[in-house]
């Protein structure tokens, strides 16, 4: 199983392992008179974990809504997979391999697992109403192709069991990773994840962390992440960029961030 | 006992994407066209098919046309009377400029007048939602039925304002006007609903249909994952559109013979509401129980009481149907507020189950 995953086309993306994958540059974004990020940059290289951390409020969310084409900031350029960007829609950002979840689990409540992960797939789907209106034929042969990736997507997750039930009446923790069964879905060469392990026990944050790691490693897929664990952050990630009120104060590796004056200050205060 | 599903095992994917997973679905399927194609047909009288079967039938597609845009794609709409109204018109038109032609294709055809007007119509889904958007079909309806009645050349300049169904035959069987029988007019109409289901069904099942649910469940949400929300919804509104002219042209054509633009307010558009939410939202199976509620058990009761030899007068007898029917509709909605099809699926549940409780 892991062989079939492994020689996915979704790692190949033209772009070495190794190199940058996105560029972030001096981004801002404002509504009204709040400044919620303030010339922010940073780049996320291909095939790394990189963690974006920050205290209530520093624009971590706001950053991955700018990434994924949900806020268009008002200055600053966005380089992903070599091109460059101003704006874009959403399901465009989808279009070039940016999948992301959320931090307040946002899935199709009525569906079940399965469906919810086959949503993921819906843009590779390409039958038009005709041949759905037919079913046999081209049009169940896709759905059955696709059937196939998104079950190897459920036996790699461990939801085989729950294949079938609406994910309404799941626990929290399987739901968390359903949603991250329908961004894989995707097949994206970047992966957002906004605090992947918000409201877990230890248990499920473990699970958690190793799904993280094996999709990183197995799928070479590139992950950014906002957690606020910081056990979590400094195991899994590479490198670090830490925000605080908009503005980046830190940049690098977890040790390098973990010693920074200006992080501690941020999460524990200055006296004034 | 009957409905043990033990022992049926999928070992590929094409066999557990079936239509029915378990045999014993399929089975009673097939029980329920038996006597939709053959016992039924055979053993009716005059008034069993105009006053039962045929307008079922008619519901339950108008329903079903409703429930894609509302159950499925989550869309609101109060203006499926008038959406049933251009497909009567437009079929009315069709045929009396093109006598000739053949009355299915003459419907098939209709369908997509109703779908255009539909997509106009939902344009604004893509900015209001709910309510509002219900409120923007409301507008619909008025300005539809408005021009119903305005527009005389869609009559044909009758003094009387209402359109008369033409006499129509179709290789050589009179299927429309007032000397057809019902017989086969029945039958016409169970064709197209018919074939009308099968491609609801296939098309909710498919990815075009999981998107609909997606923009239902969640709109952001769809839209991160890739589902163009404009054209979905717009998707959505074409093909309810289709079947809801669709059943509006069967409605005058193998029904009612006439229709004033009045039949096409906002009553007839509640009615249909009611039988998609009591037959269940995002429920094809739904559509069909909900008009054996609200169509089909009304006169039932009507003609009770004759029946088993009871002298209560006409008019009680009226008074105490409403109650009922009303009583039933409240009782149905407070029991199980997803409607009679998920009744349906609980008791499907239980006889799987049965006789152990878990």
């Amino acid at each position: 199983m892991a062989d079939t995953i492994q020689s996915s086309p979704w790692t190949d993306d033209g772009i070495d392992p190794g190199a940058v994958l996105l560029n972030v540059d001096n981004i801002s974004l404002s509504f009204g008179g709040v400044k919620a990020i303030s010339d922010i940059s940073f780049d996320v290289c291909k095939g790394e974990i990189r963690a974006i951390i920050g205290p209530n409020g520093a624009g971590k969310t706001s950053m991955l809504n700018v990434i994924n084409g949900f806020y268009q900031p008002q200055e600053g350029t966005i380089m992903f997979r070599g091109k460059e960007r101003r704006s874009m829609k959403p399901h465009q950002a989808v279009g070039q391999g940016i999948a992301r979840t959320f931090q307040n689990v946002a899935l199709f409540k009525g569906m079940s697992t399965l469906d919810n992960i086959m949503a993921g797939r819906s843009v590779m789907m390409k039958r038009n109403l005709f041949w759905q209106l037919l079913w046999h034929g081209p049009a169940l042969n896709e759905e059955i192709e696709h059937r196939e990736k998104v079950e190897e997507i459920i036996d790699f997750l461990e939801i085989k069991h729950i294949r079938r039930t609406p994910v309404g009446n799941l626990p929290y923790g399987l739901q968390k990773r359903v949603e991250l069964g329908r961004a894989l879905a995707m097949e994206p060469s970047l992966l957002l994840l906004d605090e992947p392990m918000a409201g877990m026990n230890l248990e499920e944050k473990e699970d958690m962390s190793r799904f993280v790691l094996d999709v990183n490693q197995q799928f070479g897929t590139t992950i950014a992440l906002i957690e606020h664990d910081m056990g979590v952050v400094m195991d899994l990630s590479d490198r670090v960029v830490v925000l605080d009120y908009g503005k980046k104060i830190a940049d690098g590796t977890p040790d390098e961030v973990r010693n920074n004056q200006d992080v501690i200050d941020a999460y524990l205060g200055v006296p004034h | 006992m009957f409905y043990r599903i033990s022992g049926q095992f999928k070992t590929d994917y094409r066999s557990d994407h079936a239509l029915f997973r378990v045999r014993q679905d399929a089975v009673l399927m097939g029980i329920i066209l038996l006597f939709a194609w053959v016992i039924f047909p055979f053993t009716a009288n005059e008034f069993v098919f105009q006053a039962l079967l045929i307008p079922v039938l008619i519901y339950s597609l108008a329903a079903l046309g409703l429930n894609i845009l509302t159950g499925y794609a989550g869309q609101l709409s109060l203006g499926t009377g008038a959406f049933m109204g251009v497909g009567a018109y437009a079929c009315y038109k069709l045929v009396t400029i093109f006598p000739e032609m053949n009355l299915l294709v003459a419907i098939g055809l209709s369908g997509f007048f109703a779908a255009a007007v539909g997509v106009a119509f939902g344009l604004p889904s893509l900015r209001i939602k709910g309510f509002y958007l219900a409120i923007a079909t409301l507008a619909a309806q008025f300005f539809l039925v408005w021009l119903f009645e305005k527009w005389a050349w869609l009559y044909n300049y009758n003094a009387s304002g209402a359109i008369q169904v033409p006499t129509i035959d179709m290789f050589g069987i009179r299927v429309a006007g007032p000397t057809a029988s019902s017989f086969v007019q029945y039958y016409f109409v169970l064709f197209v609903v018919t074939i009308m289901t099968i491609f609801a069904i296939n098309i909710t099942r498919g990815h075009i249909g999981r998107t609909w649910k997606a923009v239902r469940d969640m709109d952001i949400a769809a839209e991160l994952v890739g589902i163009n929300l404009l054209r979905s919804k717009l998707i959505a509104f074409a093909v309810s559109s289709y079947i809801v002219g669709v059943s509006g042209a069967l409605f005058v054509f193998l029904w009612r013979g006439a229709a004033e633009p009045n039949l096409f307010d906002i009553p007839l558009s509640f009615r249909v509401l009611f039988i998609a939410i009591i037959g269940g939202l995002g429920s094809i199976l739904g559509n069909y129980l909900g008009a054996i509620l609200i169509v089909a058990l009304p006169v039932i009761l009507n003609i009770l009481p004759e029946m088993v030899g009871l002298e209560i007068n006409a008019a009680v007898v009226e008074h105490l149907n409403i109650m009922i029917i009303g009583a039933l509709i409240i009782a149905v909605l407070i029991i199980e507020p997803h409607g009679l099809a998920r009744f349906w699926a609980i008791i499907r549940e239980k006889l799987i189950m049965w006789p152990f409780p878990h």
